[in-house]
């Protein structure tokens, strides 16, 4: 069974966590000094979250983004929730991403923040994490 | 020698017949270290014991930057992808294929690191590679019984003698051997792989950075080959090894994905050593064609030799077209792609056997003496077809991506 039943039950836990972690001055200034832009295509079901240093945008992309991220959102759940190894997420095909290989080198520490964010606000949103 | 440089931050686009501004300045400072550096000492290396191993080549390519090509920037790398590093592979090897993979598994060896997305490992290893004086890593996985095949089946008979891990309060326990790995005499660390005890198969394979002066480790006998003498290709033994828990990599149980994932990502790299190959001795027949009087005129005039030059151009360029395709691609897709750094090994690894065979009859007896280095080229040639996908292995991969047609 999907872990998100509605497709406002996605955009509001994925929004809510790169809008904490936009909010983060060390983490807006890593993007900011990196240059990044980064959609974060999610499926099953469709949410797109698109971030620049600052800015989050939910189904919307303003500008063409560096790196491009796909994965569903059942995997997105487990890899946030720390149940999904990144290496494996990616070998498996699970998670897929288009765009210079060196900035996705840089860009995958900066996710750390939200390795640790997740599991709560996935609990407070009535998802097991 | 100009130093390599970090490239801009927006490096332009590289086209597969134009390579951007930066990489051609990175492919002229590599071809200068090869021609004034790795040209004069590769044929006394090649002729040395096999467990020479020249230090100062590797130190005078760590002073451009050559061990820390993809090391991210804010580990004191330069940040470049599998391209720069195609390139500068294709450069050495045109001098000697050897010192290109001294340089190559190095890499190899950063490259789990660097795929686990694990800032702590990478602010604890990458930095190594940015330091005063050269430190080389290695990739470790090859043993007596698996080779092409990484993964022991659960019901072979020999299961139990691969190398395994177990889980010992906070560290993990090693033990077993390594066979043929590359700078396993003279690397800082090794990027081990080992079968969870009791989990023969993909699932208990994970992966360890491994101390090679750790308590337990041996390393063992330099394999006597017939080419790619300038590196060393050396058995690891793991006695007992114990290595603290922050150094899997990626968890237990990645070791078969991040493995799969290096080994794509690592392809286009061995095309370009492949074609600088094919090149180096291309360029040799090529100066002798135009050199060489037989019948009142020169070689590149008869028109036997003048087909046989015309094909070996071919060959090399479209060797390079498929590296470059490769690496492109592995540079702005993940997962890696299959397909492309395959073919780009397959042919590659092909054109490099016919060039050099090419190219010593087009030498004659000078091909075949040893002061022309013609015949170390066919003899790397050879060797560059077993690694990192032997061309069965290749043919499989590419066969199951014709009918693979998963959309992005």
């Amino acid at each position: 069974m999907p872990v998100f039943q509605t497709k406002a039950q996605a955009d509001e836990l994925f929004g809510d966590l790169f809008r904490i972690l936009a909010a983060d001055p060390d983490f807006a200034g890593e993007l900011e000094r990196h240059r990044l832009t980064v959609a974060l295509v999610h499926t099953k079901p469709d949410v797109t979250i698109y971030l620049a240093p600052g800015e989050v945008h939910v189904d919307e992309v303003p500008a063409p983004p560096v790196l491009t991220v796909k994965m569903s959102c059942d995997t997105a759940h487990a890899l946030w929730a720390g149940k999904l190894l990144l290496p494996l997420a990616v070998a498996t095909g699970k998670l897929r991403v288009r765009g210079s290989m060196a900035k996705v080198i840089e860009f995958a520490p900066l996710l750390h923040p939200a390795f640790d964010r997740y599991p709560d606000l996935a609990v407070a949103a009535g998802l097991a994490a | 020698m100009t130093m390599l440089q970090t490239p801009p931050v927006e490096m332009t686009a590289p086209t597969l017949y134009q390579l951007s501004p930066e990489l051609q300045a990175l492919r002229e400072t590599v071809r200068e270290f090869a021609v004034d550096v790795i040209r004069p000492r590769a044929l006394a290396n090649d002729q040395a014991p096999a467990d020479h191993f020249d230090w100062d080549v590797v130190r005078a390519g760590h002073e451009i930057g050559l061990l820390r090509l993809v090391v991210p920037t804010a580990y004191g790398g330069l940040g470049l992808g599998e391209l720069g590093v195609a390139v500068a592979l294709e450069e050495i090897a045109a001098e000697c294929a050897g010192t290109a993979l001294i340089f190559g598994a190095a890499m190899l060896g950063q490259a789990p690191v660097l795929l686990s997305g694990d800032p702590q490992l990478q602010a604890r290893f990458l930095p190594l590679f940015s330091g005063d004086d050269p430190v080389l890593a290695c990739n470790a996985i090859t043993e007596e019984l698996a080779g092409c095949d990484l993964l022991i089946p659960e019901s072979a008979e020999f299961a139990t003698d691969v190398v395994t891990a177990r889980r010992e309060g906070d560290h993990y326990v090693l033990n077993g051997s390594k066979k043929f790995i590359t700078n396993g005499r003279v690397a800082h660390y090794a990027t081990t792989f080992a079968n969870m005890e009791g989990e023969p198969g993909a699932t208990g394979l994970t992966c360890f950075v491994v101390d090679l002066d750790s308590p337990g480790v041996v390393r063992g006998e330099v394999a006597d080959k017939m080419g790619y003498r300038a590196c060393l290709g050396t058995e690891l033994h793991f006695t007992d090894v114990r290595v603290p828990e922050e150094n899997v990599v990626g968890g237990e149980g990645a070791g078969f994905h991040i493995n799969i994932a290096q080994m794509n990502m690592a392809r286009a790299a061995v095309a370009a050593i492949s074609t600088g190959i094919a090149r180096g001795a291309f360029e040799l027949a090529k100066a002798w064609c135009d050199e060489r009087v037989q019948g009142g005129k020169r070689l590149r005039e008869h028109q036997f030799s003048a087909r046989k030059l015309a094909e070996m151009a071919a060959k090399v360029d479209a060797s390079r077209m498929l590296y470059l395709r490769a690496a492109h691609l592995a540079d702005n897709e993940l997962p890696a792609p299959v397909y492309e750094p395959a073919v780009a090994k397959l042919f590659a690894d092909r054109a490099a056997i016919e060039v050099t065979e090419d190219a010593m009859s087009l030498m004659g007896a000078r091909g075949y003496v040893r002061e022309h280095r013609m015949e170390k080229y066919l003899r790397d040639a050879l060797g560059t077809r077993i690694y990192e996908g032997t061309p069965e292995v290749l043919a499989l991969a590419i066969t199951e991506s014709l009918y693979d047609d998963e959309e992005w």
